[in-house]
């Protein structure tokens, strides 16, 4: 079938409109488990006794209803948790007990499948968050933080199918103030369109402040020496023998705490007298703290760095930031700046001798809590820096301290307090001081970007009346004009009722009276537009229930939602109105634009988060003592392999096949640095070709992937396996059942990673899936739990204290081969991905379903298996390019059809 | 709660227009004074003490659990309630990260980095779970009081109050004994007119929507009806609550039973009175849920401790004067919990049973001491608490604390599933 499916749309819909009845999907246990039944079941729910009431020697083979599906499901539980058949009683083979588990199993999900068919019909959906928020971006401009909403799906489904979107009370109370806060900031920046400003700050400013601290440090040294030896001398005094011998018992002979009852030793000086004051507190703290003189090597090394005079270097923490900061550099956006696009620019170099994986340079909001939003690599030297700039957007959300306060740091060193103290004192142990200085920084700016000569968001151009409080509020004519045409721009070129302009105008009117200055009471009247349900939901109107062709205004708006995530921009929404949409080369064409589009990197990503259950990647931290490399940084930019990868992808029609296997990667610097491939040359992510005994390219080669199939520490080959079966070989195992009893004595002992899965063989109720599950996941143990390659593995038993015990440790060679389910063996990793990329058509199928879940907002139906193999078949004939599956998909008669 | 002339009423059938701000409030009159309900309504309170306690001697024996404990040091002040409270250790908020957050995720045991991208996320507070049922017949559905200085100080974590609403979000709450009184008694300023105006701006608003909705149900199928329904549902709940709202308009405060407190009360004598003003609550029925945020560094200052509060319950490093006010604060406490239980008792409910017995109260931090997030020291009391009283309970450790709440729930009649990260109820602690 050629790619323009719709020949003319009166041609396909002609003679009214109606799917064919389909047959209901064959749900039907295999005929061969009969004999088990015989055997193990009958005698005690047979004919003759019926135990527990129930009997199976009349359950159909077919399952058609609920009532076979829920007995069939309870036969599965019972012999899941070993109750069935009871222990004395006649016993299934293992074999053929995994066997008739295996295929029940896989008979249950299809049944609940086909018994839950909606048969291709559509559930009218509101927006989900995304959309939400996209919808809002593109009629006034501006992006509001939606993260307040209720999550959307959640259930297993995407968040587009419309049957999972809910609605509430507070959620129609959040709509109202966040379009509120959406007209605010919209309001903000056309005030602001104009305003230009810059900031320069030299990073050398740091310098005297450590000089400073390194004087206060040696000199409170001294006076605390001083303080501690009269305190000693006077606890010395034999008339104090007494009340010493008293309150060195009290203490336990700590000497700090000794010197903090200094007040009760007769003769012994007040801290105070030495210069020390904590105020309210015992002055003593402060003293004993000054005689360690915290990290003062530290200080005085990086004062005897060269160039300090001319810039700052970035280290890391080593007081409390508010005593002194050598950890980043911060830059406070002047309060008084308003919302709107900056720059931020930072000039920056490295040491000569800056070991490569310490180039990244870090920027983010608030250092405290870390947030990094950019990470890029230092070329630069300190003779020659290089300029690095950073777009950044600063909304009326940036409104605190904590959230302007930009900061530059080098990548890893201190995200967390327990990883930047474990590296500093790893660095101490080595030479004694802490980490080596190796990222210095000249000066940092930050500038507003105007954004007067941009074209106004279609919301705002809408409106033509005056937005600010110094002109009268509008003539009614004028500002019914504005309602009508922001409303029909808000509800995507549907007009309302009169009668709904009329109540808008009578609650401006309103809040005019209440007092509202003008500006305050129009964004109040036009934030009750953006809680309405004709902005909120998606509605393809079909009054008899009658499936129906879609309307082209329709099909404009189910395009758009699905490739960006956002509404019809004007071109659309004009081919739609001329009647031009519906032609297939015209709608072709269409949809190669929307995907050419920057705003199509929402769907991409959404919909392969999704697909794939990329969120896994944030269930779990890193254990940074055991992967150190895998910091905050390495990981976005792992993640972002993932998106950048499909994005390459799809931007060039590549085929699908490249995410099995591929001879490149799409990675960025601090990839390559990770992987440890040459050859990135820009500063984002690029396409970079692989050696030939590359285990990277194709998904599996992926940190992000692999890192998911672990939980930060250890891997998990049972999680990787059956990722492997659900999203890549279409074969998904059933869902883990409940109540299998788990395999206790194995608890506590010392074992291999493939003695403890081979314990899976043991019980069939265990088998029926591992067996398919494990061998994949142990042809992907030579990447570690984050990603890396390894040759070896070990183990060390934690005992009762949580304390790991070394001696218990066992280190082993990693033994990937291993051989699939009654299928063919592989001797390693390569092997394995050679076969998985062999059934690519699989994969195709896996891709097309989530597709079409995604472009449609409904459960995927028996009837749709048409549609899939015509999607297959038609990227097929290009090597399985991924447009071609999306073109096959809009074009359809799905696609068209409410 | 249905007349024949709400709103809901109109809302349900769909043929009638929506006349605005039609409602007179003649139908409503008759609920102006609740009338009191047969038998004495149940109650809810949360005290919140930010830092914590001592652990060593504020807790029993773990191994002398049941009735026949010891009481600790730091609980003696209570001892003649002895067999009318219940510690219950082992428990804990999975979530919690912050050693400095006392009460921000103490109701809600939720996750803060739950939202991808977000650096703070929060969910329901288990008093608001029970207001939004406990709190349909009385002027407040809830109450949230806080000391009257700065939270950060005490320990208590960013938050309006203690209370956080279905959508996570921070819920204010009024500042010291003055506040919180002419909130209660005092009769609300702003003209009978305005507050009907502002209801009727509310209501219009929702006769937009309304509008829109109706429009758009035109030409719907039975499938997408149904899904457009929640949007109506949602409508008819926020009329619900507005008329809720009218109902109270223009209905005189009831008289205080206490007098005004005084201005410039801090610390302890702060406390007492709040505690004097959340039984008066109660006893008046103007809300049936309450929270207190109590104040922990003006309570140092107002018994003459000069140690700051953050470093107090780090006593760990130093002992001495440090772990002294630790101490010394946890009798104080004690001791006006011991009063409050005082007035709980003796304070009489319409049919003469004592307030106590109507009242589930809890007790406790997110912190136990220092920067420590298990074992949340926990205390529940009341005759309504549904649980065993006068026991030492040691739950597994880290159990969900809120299981704890969840058993609260139910006690009080409110039969949510789960609350927050909840594995069931405190089955060994049910009465």
């Amino acid at each position: 079938m050629s790619r323009p499916l719709l020949f003319s749309t009166t041609l396909l819909f002609a003679g009214g409109f109606c799917f064919p009845a389909a047959a209901q999907e064959a749900v039907v246990i295999q005929k061969k488990h009969r004999a088990l039944f015989q055997e193990t079941c009958i005698s005690c729910h047979g004919p003759e006794k019926q135990k527990g009431k129930f009997r199976v020697d009349d359950l159909p083979f077919e399952i058609k209803d609920i009532e076979s599906a829920e007995r069939w499901q309870k036969v599965l539980n019972q012999m899941n948790s070993g109750d069935m058949p009871p222990e004395d009683e006649k016993q299934p083979t293992s074999a053929a007990k995994a066997d008739f588990l295996d295929d029940l199993a896989n008979v249950m999900v299809v049944a609940r499948r086909s018994l839950g068919d909606q048969n291709g019909v559509i559930t009218m959906r509101r927006l989900n968050r995304r959309e939400y928020r996209n919808t809002l971006r593109e009629l006034l401009g501006v992006e509001i933080n939606v993260a307040e909403l209720p999550p959307d799906g959640g259930s297993g489904s995407f968040d587009t199918v419309g049957a999972n979107l809910f609605m509430s009370a507070n959620q129609i109370e959040q709509y109202q103030a966040l379009g509120r806060e959406a007209l605010e900031e919209a309001f903000a920046w056309q005030a602001a369109a104009s305003v230009e400003e810059k900031l320069h700050y030299e990073a050398e400013t740091t310098t005297p402040k450590v000089r400073d601290f390194v004087k206060y440090q040696i000199d409170a040294r001294e006076r605390a020496q001083k303080w501690v030896k009269a305190v000693e001398a006077a606890a010395a005094k034999p008339e104090n023998k007494e009340i010493v011998a008293k309150i060195r018992e009290e203490v336990k002979n700590n000497e700090p705490r000794f010197r903090r009852e200094w007040a009760r030793i007769p003769g012994a000086p007040d801290p105070f007298s030495f210069g020390f004051d904590k105020g309210q507190e015992n002055d003593a703290d402060l003293a004993n703290d000054s005689l360690g003189a915290g990290w003062l090597k530290y200080h005085e090394y990086y004062t005897q760095m060269p160039d300090v005079d001319r810039g700052a270097y970035l280290g890391v923490q080593t007081r409390h930031p508010s005593q002194l900061n050598v950890n980043y550099i911060e830059l406070l956006v002047p309060f008084s700046w308003p919302v709107g696009d900056y720059i931020v620019r930072v000039r920056a170099g490295a040491v000569k001798d800056c070991p490569p994986e310490r180039r990244f340079l870090d920027f983010g909001i608030h250092a405290r809590t870390g947030k990094v939003l950019h990470t890029s690599e230092i070329t630069g030297t300190i003779e020659k820096p290089q300029i690095i700039e950073i777009p950044l957007t600063l909304t009326r959300g940036n409104a605190s301290r904590d959230n302007r306060s930009l900061f530059f740091r080098e990548k890893g060193s201190w995200d967390t307090n327990e990883e930047g103290a474990r590296k500093r004192s790893e660095a101490v142990k080595r030479n004694g001081i802490g980490p080596e200085l190796v990222l210095w920084v000249d000066w940092i700016e930050v500038e507003r970007v105007p954004n007067a000569n941009k074209p106004k968001p279609p919301g705002i151009a809408a409106l033509d009346i005056p937005l600010d409080d110094k002109s009268p509020p509008p003539a009614k004519p004028a500002l019914r004009a504005a309602l009508e045409h922001f409303t029909a721009e808000a509800f995507r070129g549907r007009k309302p009722d009169a009668g709904y302009i009329d109540r808008l105008m009578s609650l401006h009117e309103v809040r005019l009276k209440a007092g509202d200055k003008p500006a305050a009471a129009l964004k109040e009247t036009l934030s009750v537009v953006l809680a309405s349900p004709m902005f909120l939901y998606l509605a393809e109107p079909s009054a008899d229930d009658k499936r129906r062709p879609l309307t082209d205004a329709e099909l404009a708006a189910r395009l758009s939602y699905f490739l960006w995530s956002a509404p019809p921009d004007a071109t659309l929404r004009d081919l739609a109105k001329r009647g031009e949409l519906k032609k297939p080369d015209v709608l072709a064409a269409q949809t190669e634009r929307l995907l050419d589009d920057p705003r199509s990197s929402d769907f991409l990503e959404s919909f392969v988060h999704q697909w794939l259950g990329l969120d896994r990647i944030d269930f779990f931290e890193v254990n940074r003592a055991l992967y150190p490399r895998f910091d905050s940084g390495t990981k976005v930019a792992a993640k972002g392999e993932i998106h950048e990868t499909f994005a390459h992808i799809l931007r060039h029609n590549a085929s699908l096949r490249d995410l099995l296997k591929s001879d490149y990667v799409v990675i960025n610097r601090v990839l390559a640095h990770y992987y440890g491939i040459p050859g990135v040359k820009g500063d984002g992510y690029e396409k970079v070709s692989l050696p030939k005994d590359s285990p990277r390219g194709g998904l599996l080669g992926m940190a992000a992937i692999m890192f998911m199939g672990g939980n930060g520490e250890r891997t998990s080959p049972v999680e990787r396996g059956a990722w492997v079966l659900r999203k890549l070989l279409h074969d998904p195992p059933p869902p883990a059942p409940a109540n299998v009893p788990a395999i206790t004595r194995l608890a506590g002992k010392v074992l291999t990673t493939r003695e403890r899965l081979l314990a899976h063989q043991e019980e069939p109720q265990c088998a029926s899936c591992h067996r398919k599950i494990d061998p994949i996941g142990l042809g992907l143990e030579n990447f570690d739990a984050a990603g890396q390659w390894r040759a070896e593995d070990s183990y060390t038993a934690i005992d009762a204290n949580g304390k790991a015990d070394p001696k218990s440790k066992k280190t082993w060679a990693i033994e990937p081969s291993a051989a699939f389910h009654r299928g063919r063996a592989f001797k390693d990793y390569f092997a394995l991905r050679d076969i998985i990329a062999s059934k690519s058509d699989a994969f195709a199928r896996s891709f097309s379903e989530a597709l079409i879940e995604f472009a449609l907002g409904r459960p995927l139906g028996f009837r749709d298996e048409p549609l899939v193999t015509d999607m297959i078949e038609q990227a097929g004939k290009k090597d399985l390019a991924m447009r071609e599956f999306i073109h096959a998909l809009v074009s359809s008669k799905e696609f068209h059809t409410k | 709660m249905s007349s024949p002339l709400s709103r809901r009423h109109f809302l349900q059938s769909s043929t009638s227009l929506i006349a605005l701000p039609a409602l007179e409030s003649l139908g409503f009159r008759r609920f102006a004074s609740a009338a009191a309900p047969a038998a004495p309504p149940k109650r809810l309170v949360f005290l919140g003490f930010g830092w914590g306690i001592t652990t060593e001697t504020w807790f029993p024996d773990i191994k002398q659990t049941g009735k026949d404990y010891k009481l600790p040091e730091g609980l003696k002040p209570l001892a003649r309630h002895k067999a009318d409270f219940s510690i219950v250790q082992g428990l804990w908020n999975k979530y919690s990260n912050e050693g400095h957050w006392g009460s921000t995720m103490w109701l809600t045991g939720a996750n803060r980095f739950a939202e991808p991208g977000q650096t703070f996320h929060n969910s329901i507070s288990a008093d608001q779970v029970a207001a939004a049922k406990l709190g349909m017949d009385t002027r407040f559905a809830s109450l949230q009081l806080n000391g009257s200085e700065n939270a950060e100080a005490s320990g208590h974590g960013p938050g309006l109050s203690m209370a956080w609403d279905v959508s996570g979000k921070p819920i204010g709450g009024h500042k010291g004994p003055v506040e919180a009184f002419h909130r209660l008694f005092s009769k609300d300023t702003t003209p009978i007119e305005q507050q009907k105006a502002m209801l009727a701006q509310k209501r219009s608003v929702l006769d937009t929507v309304m509008e829109n909705a109706k429009a758009m149900q035109r030409g719907l199928g039975k499938n997408d009806r149904a899904k457009l329904d929640e949007y109506f549902q949602g409508i008819r709940d926020i009329e619900t609550r507005l008329a809720k709202d009218e109902q109270w308009i223009g209905v005189p405060q009831p008289k205080a039973p206490i007098p005004q407190p005084q201005e410039g009360l801090a610390g302890k004598e702060e406390i007492k009175i709040m505690y004097d003003i959340i039984v008066a609550a109660m006893q008046t029925d103007s809300t049936r849920v309450l929270t207190y945020r109590q104040p922990v560094s003006t309570l140092l200052t107002s018994i003459g401790i000069k140690v700051a509060p953050h470093d107090m319950s780090h006593y760990h490093s130093t002992m001495g004067e440090k772990l002294a006010a630790s101490q010394q604060r946890d009798l104080v406490q004690s001791e006006l919990l011991a009063g409050l239980i005082d007035k709980l008792k003796t304070t009489k409910e319409a049919d003469g049973s004592r307030l106590f017995d109507h009242v589930a109260l809890a007790y406790g931090s997110n912190i136990r001491t220092e920067h420590n997030l298990d074992n949340c020291p926990t205390l529940l009391t009341g005759g309504g608490a549904g649980i065993k009283l006068g026991h030492n309970l040691v739950a597994p450790k880290d159990t969900p604390l809120c299981n704890a709440w969840l058993t609260l729930l139910h006690s009080i009649g409110v039969n949510a599933e789960r609350h927050g990260d909840s594995s069931g109820v405190l089955k060994e602690i049910v009465a």
